[in-house]
């Protein structure tokens, strides 16, 4: 077919436009957006064909278990909820005891007065009745008495402490605080004793 | 008059060749060398590797050794140097709890019998210097009842800024679930600050506020935020040139060497990398950094430890360098 007979048939100007009269590359344009549109959704529908697929546990476990930690016995229903009833209680102890040795460990280096140390030792020790009264709300079960009264214990232990650094703030003598100080060590080993009943991962390796 | 004159600059030069004659502290630190060893005070079993090096994260089916290893075993290790008067011990590890039977810590045994086997008892310390103050780190500390502790008055200051933060998910001490992690006044138990606070009381305790030379050729650097608000490094000058012990700002020797972060709790990773910087200033290199938590300590892998033999318990214990005249204590 000679040039100028395929101008005439239009065959040229027909290969370059759509049958509504759209130019093609606008055509071609579509055409790739839809095939990627359905490449996108085809790979969202396998992703999601092969979640339902796999097995629960190839999904949740990366990591597999710690095989060092040798198995422990799950607590009862009744030892779980004392635990959980006390670790927030131990939340504002622990807080307390540290705040009440950095109230000590200030005073000794020439931060803070001893009006300072007495306002903060009693905030501290306030803590410290609210936490008791809290405490001997919760019924242990029969296992768990003996960390019960430990805890308890302990929480005498600092406030008594409490008491004894208060004492400063009267008459300066800093023989009061090391009076204080083996109250609140020992309240503060009997913490870590109670956590190795109920709390192993209180602390985690850092 | 002349010879008045003459006598009187006379003096004055003697005055001046006596007082820049006089041994300095750079020079004695320059002459000063140490004995150091390291103990393993217990080690941290099936850490995940993710946790420890967020780089080495494991990836289940990889073959590329930066992440095909689920778990790192982490010793908690302790510097013990000698020379002079003094007995230091750079960190002072812990004590074990039942909990951390549970959790299956190994190589545990007390300080005592650690120290026992390098013929040192523990009233023969002199000093703790501590690399920050986390419970793994400080603790067993009134166990040294002569020891005067060195800790950064920023770590103190970090804990306290913390405690007293009004938002209580950055004050907590307990966070739920299973408790404390890498908020701010985590890994501070009651009794490890109270054992701080002990030595304080006891008039035992510096206040290190930067850098300080606690002796001869023992220098104390500040290595700010580098795990936490005040972690410390120690420079100890020894035969084989300086050593620089960094506690959890060297968690893990191959990350100094391979410069990557490890064991990020307070810390601010530039900060870290900056810690590393400053090992590499002081010693020339990598090789004598001193980890505190490498997974390699006591092998071939991590040479300045290799000369290692098994102690209580299963502890490992390594003689890294000895003074002149000072006798092996490898057995």
């Amino acid at each position: 077919m000679a040039q100028d007979d395929i101008a005439a048939s239009g065959i040229v100007g027909t290969s370059r436009r759509d049958l509504g009269g759209r130019p093609w590359h606008r055509w071609r344009r579509t055409i790739a957006l839809g095939v990627v549109l359905v490449g996108l959704v085809g790979i969202v529908l396998a992703a999601l064909a092969r979640e339902a697929l796999l097995p629960r546990s190839a999904l949740t476990v990366a990591v597999p278990p710690n095989p060092f930690a040798p198995p422990r016995p799950a607590l009862t229903q009744a030892e779980e909820a004392y635990a959980r009833g006390l670790w927030k209680i131990h939340d504002d102890v622990k807080l307390s005891a540290v705040r009440m040795t950095f109230a000590g460990l200030a005073y000794k280096t020439g931060e803070i007065d001893r009006t300072t140390l007495k306002a903060r030792v009693d905030a501290a020790r306030d803590v410290y009745a609210r936490a008791e009264i809290r405490a001997r709300e919760l019924e242990p079960p029969q296992s768990l008495r003996r960390v019960h009264a430990d805890y308890l214990a302990a929480i005498r232990l600092y406030r008594q402490s409490a008491v004894e650094m208060a004492k400063l703030a009267a008459d300066g003598r800093e023989q009061h605080l090391l009076a204080a100080y083996p109250l609140s060590e020992t309240a503060s080993k009997k913490l870590l004793e109670v956590g190795d009943a109920l709390w192993p991962g209180e602390y985690v390796p850092n | 008059m002349n010879k008045v004159v003459r006598s009187v600059l006379l003096f004055a030069l003697l005055a001046l060749m006596v007082s820049t004659g006089l041994p300095s502290t750079p020079a004695q630190s320059a002459d000063m060398q140490y004995s150091v060893w390291l103990i393993e005070s217990s080690r941290f079993m099936g850490v995940p590797a993710g946790a420890f090096m967020p780089d080495r994260a494991f990836v289940p089916g990889s073959s590329n050794k930066m992440n095909n290893k689920p778990f790192f075993d982490l010793p908690v290790n302790i510097g013990v140097i000698k020379g002079g008067r003094d007995i230091v011990l750079y960190d002072t590890g812990w004590k074990q709890q039942d909990y951390h039977k549970m959790t299956g810590t190994q190589h545990w045994a007390p300080i005592a019998q650690q120290l026992a086997q390098l013929g040192i008892k523990p009233e023969d310390v002199t000093k703790l210097v501590i690399g920050h103050g986390h419970w793994d780190h400080a603790g067993q500390l009134m166990d040294f009842p002569n020891a005067v502790l060195y800790v950064q008055k920023a770590e103190l200051e970090g804990i306290e800024w913390a405690l007293n933060y009004p938002n209580p998910h950055i004050r907590a001490v307990n966070t739920d679930p299973g408790g404390c992690a890498r908020t701010p006044a985590c890994g501070y138990p009651p009794l490890t600050l109270q054992e701080i606070y002990g030595k304080v009381l006891s008039g035992k305790a510096v206040i290190v506020d930067g850098d300080m030379e606690i002796a001869p050729g023992l220098i104390i650097h500040p290595a700010f935020r580098a795990h936490t608000a005040g972690s410390q490094l120690l420079e100890v000058h020894t035969a084989i040139g300086p050593l620089v012990f960094g506690s959890d700002s060297y968690s893990s020797w191959e990350g100094i060497r391979d410069w990557m972060i490890a064991n990020p709790q307070q810390t601010d990773t530039v900060q870290q990398f900056l810690a590393y910087e400053k090992c590499y200033k002081i010693t020339g290199g990598y090789e004598h950094c001193v980890a505190a938590h490498e997974p390699l300590s006591y092998s071939e892998g991590y040479p300045l430890t290799r000369n290692s033999w098994v102690g209580p318990n299963g502890s490992r214990a390594a003689e890294i360098v000895l003074a002149p005249g000072e006798r092996s204590r490898k057995p």
